[in-house]
């Protein structure tokens, strides 16, 4: 077998990965379910909707209302932060970014920690962490237009600007709340995790995941381009800036709609795009697939251990930083087929 | 056998001498009888507040033995006895024998405020009362110490275990930790309070109720703008002057504060051992009136533990419950004040397994305890509401309903605060309504007048006792 046939086999292999393996997460948990219970409870959710076996209640409302919302919370926020890192890898041209460059997680935290003051709902929350989180990439976007040379260079540093800024409005926020109400819930919040999600959380996220998803794998060719810099797009006939505004509005989007569901989770966007790169190459063609699944299937494992181990959940940004961190030093190791 | 015989022998001399209702005397004289045994004491008193109070004319008589004071009694409006838990058993018609005062170790003072017939306070009780709030205050404090009755300074072990020499007497406690605050209610010195946290008492309601506790609430509450575990303005703090800090051993900021030379005591009353002994040391650097007090709570809360441990004692098949936090999916962990009062009234906590603080958990984990109770807490936004999602639907205990918030009055009462073992019997009550004999109205109608000299209302009880 060829080098480019293992290399597509390996590919393939790596795009179906996620199903297997949610399947398979949908068995574990610390509620021991039998492997024919929970396959009788995915049936009867699929064919009639509700629980129509035997089965007690309370084995079907965890396969089908904890850990199915769960896995697929985790699969689409790992997939849209891992692919979100790989798109702005790409555009701001260095390994060292990801889509919090530019202050959506700072904006989205500063959101929910200021609708948890004023007692709104989950939903409120929510929408105020996503308002947010956008509204702070837009004030970055709309100041680095104040200078005008090396605007990449001058994006990025606004971005850290104003991600410093909301994060000062955060602890504002957390100064002024009362210790034994509101504090303790924007804690918890801004510490990230999937333990409280539900079904209820996944229409918007799937929604927002899988269209940004679908729109930067459309404009994967074009992403190449711009990864070359901006003379070559202009070149090549490209608007590199009109390009780049609508990738970083997507990304922003997908950002926003994964922390205001998971809070702030770390590392994906970082780790997984350059796992990708050794595996298939630095080009976007195979790199935004292989990056959503393999962002699926980082996440998966992470929350699966999360959720499993202990009877206390272990906080997720625990097991991102610890595996994430050597991963990535592995990965600058063995590197040889990506940055150049 | 003898402190009967001479409540016997002061109940004869009364109705020998037929003064029922009796009726201190005319005039404004105040009749202030004591042993001799602390005679230089009293006359030092007496100077001092005759110094202040020059309309009323003080008059001090001296006796030899307990038995000839309390036979004396009647004719008194304020008796010092160097045995203060033998109170003179008159027969009043209308009038009363106020609570005991003890301004001196093993000396009680009681106020017999005689004449209240008519409604109006005669002057001469108020006086009397005056006179008993003066020798157990920080002045009357003072004028003891001067007399030598009373040490110049106290030294304690808090509980950070940290040596600590408190000069006497505190007169301006500043307590950022609120539990403390309710300690210091607790041992009846709220009135030395500069500034206080209240963590809790945040609705109107509960506003109202500590200002009726304590007219100065709103003063003390605000008298530092910023004072938290995590914060505080040292500078606004040292302009009260205090000159006993009570904080928490967790408060970040005392490094700081030691730099005034400020005398700190840090708590840590995560049990009922720990919660007795809080009120001890407070009873122990605020004075022998304080250490009564404290004394008087904490028997009053082993008896009442008592009274529910033998209740709940046997209990077959312990109820399994749930204690969450702020979040529906925080758990209290084994070493918290709320799984110790679980097991107090005489369930288990299913959570017992996991140590630290709060604890995140995930639903699947609560289908696996399958908990029979769920117990949400006072504070943080936690509401019924958060169970009634979908998702739990299959729990047990929201199956059963038997979903409940741990009330409150000001403090919540899943805190280590006194009112914690008001907590513990409404726990066994919701727990065991048919097994346990408890009156939670009762008790708490009874403790809030004993210990914070507050008269719980109707609406009070029905939120606290549903």
């Amino acid at each position: 077998m060829s080098v480019e046939r293992r290399q597509a086999v390996l590919y393939i292999l790596l795009l179906v990965l996620p199903l297997p393996l949610a399947v398979y997460t949908i068995g574990l948990g610390r509620y021991e379910i039998a492997p024919g219970d929970v396959v009788r409870a995915l049936a009867d959710w699929v064919t009639v909707g509700h629980n129509a076996s035997d089965l007690p209640d309370l084995a079907y409302d965890i396969v089908i209302r904890v850990r199915l919302p769960r896995i697929a919370a985790a699969m689409l926020i790992g997939g849209n932060l891992a692919v979100t890192g790989a798109a702005f890898q790409g555009i701001f041209r260095n390994p060292l970014v990801d889509s919090n460059i530019l202050g959506v997680t700072s904006g989205a935290g500063f959101g929910a920690a200021l609708m948890l003051l004023l007692k709104g709902s989950t939903l409120e929350v929510q929408m105020s962490a996503f308002f947010f989180g956008m509204l702070a990439v837009l004030a970055a976007y709309a100041a680095s237009r104040l200078y005008h040379t090396a605007p990449l260079l001058m994006l990025t540093l606004v971005g850290i600007v104003i991600g410093s800024f909301f994060s000062s409005l955060t602890s504002l926020l957390k100064y002024v709340a009362d210790p034994l109400d509101a504090l303790p819930a924007i804690t918890y919040w801004l510490m990230g995790g999937l333990t409280s999600v539900t079904q209820r959380d996944l229409p918007m996220l799937g929604l927002i995941s899988i269209t940004g998803m679908i729109s930067l794998w459309l404009v994967r060719w074009r992403l190449n381009v711009l990864s070359m810099g901006d003379s070559e797009a202009l070149a090549l006939g490209l608007n590199p800036t009109r390009l780049k505004v609508i990738i970083i509005l997507f990304s922003t989007l997908m950002t926003a709609a994964a922390v205001s569901v998971g809070g702030v989770i770390g590392w994906v966007g970082l780790v997984v795009p350059h796992a990708a790169r050794t595996l298939v190459g630095p080009s976007h063609l195979r790199l935004i697939p292989a990056t959503i699944a393999m962002g699926m299937v980082f996440l998966l494992l992470i929350d699966t251990l999360s959720r499993t181990m202990l009877p206390g959940e272990v906080p997720l940004g625990v097991f991102t930083g610890i595996v994430g961190a050597p991963l990535l030093l592995i990965i600058l190791r063995v590197n040889k087929t990506g940055w150049k | 056998m003898l402190k009967r015989f001479s409540l016997f022998l002061a109940v004869i001399a009364l109705l020998v001498g037929g003064v029922a209702p009796a009726v201190a005397q005319s005039g404004n004289s105040l009749t202030v009888l004591a042993p001799t045994s602390v005679q230089p004491v009293v006359e030092a008193w007496a100077a001092a507040f005759g110094e202040a109070h020059t309309d009323v004319s003080l008059n001090v008589e001296f006796v030899e033995s307990s038995e000839e004071i309390l036979s004396r009694a009647a004719n008194a409006s304020v008796i010092l006895t160097d045995d203060p838990a033998a109170a003179p058993e008159l027969d009043f018609e209308c009038g009363f024998i106020s609570d005991v005062y003890v301004p001196l170790p093993g000396v009680g003072a009681w106020v017999i405020a005689s004449n209240s017939c008519g409604g109006s306070v005669d002057p001469i009780d108020a006086a009397a009362l005056d006179f008993a709030a003066f020798i157990v205050s920080a002045d009357g404090q003072q004028v003891a110490i001067d007399q030598g009755a009373l040490p110049e300074s106290v030294e304690i072990v808090d509980q950070a275990g940290m040596t600590v020499t408190i000069p006497q007497p505190v007169r301006r406690i500043a307590s950022p930790y609120s539990m403390a605050t309710f300690y210091v209610y607790g041992v009846g010195a709220g009135d030395r309070l500069v500034v206080a946290g209240y963590l809790g008492v945040n609705s109107d309601a509960t506003k109202d109720v500590m200002r009726a506790i304590d007219p100065n609430f709103d003063a003390l509450s605000t008298a530092v703008s910023t004072l938290s575990q995590k914060e505080a303005n040292i500078e606004e703090l040292a302009a009260l002057e205090p000159d006993l800090l009570l904080a928490s051993a967790r408060t970040d900021w005392l490094d700081a504060a030691d730099e005034l030379g400020l005398a700190i005591i840090r708590f840590d009353g995560e049990s009922p051992e720990k919660l007795k002994e809080a009120m001890s040391l407070l009873g122990a650097v605020l004075g022998p009136n304080a250490a009564y007090r404290a004394d008087e709570f904490n028997a009053y809360y082993d008896e009442t533990l008592a009274n529910i441990l033998a209740q709940t004692e046997g209990i077959e098949n312990p109820v399994r419950v749930y204690f969450s936090g702020t979040d529906a999916l925080r758990a209290a962990s084994a070493d918290m004040y709320q799984t110790m009062m679980i097991e107090a009234a005489g369930g288990v906590s299913v959570s017992s397994d996991l140590a630290g603080y709060w604890n995140d958990v995930n639903l699947e984990q609560i289908a696996v305890w399958n908990p029979d109770v769920i117990f949400f807490p006072p504070y943080g936004g936690a509401s019924a509401d958060a169970f009634a999602a979908p998702e739990w639907a299959s729990i047990k205990a929201v199956q059963d309903g038997k979903v409940y918030g741990v009330p409150k009055l000001v403090a919540p009462w899943d805190t280590p605060v006194p009112d914690s073992i008001l907590g513990i019997i409404w726990m066994a009550e919701t727990l065991y309504p048919d097994q346990v004999d408890l009156d939670c109205p009762v008790e708490a109608t009874n403790f809030y007048s004993r210990f914070y000299g507050y008269t719980v209302t109707e609406s009070d009880l029905q939120s606290m006792c549903p």
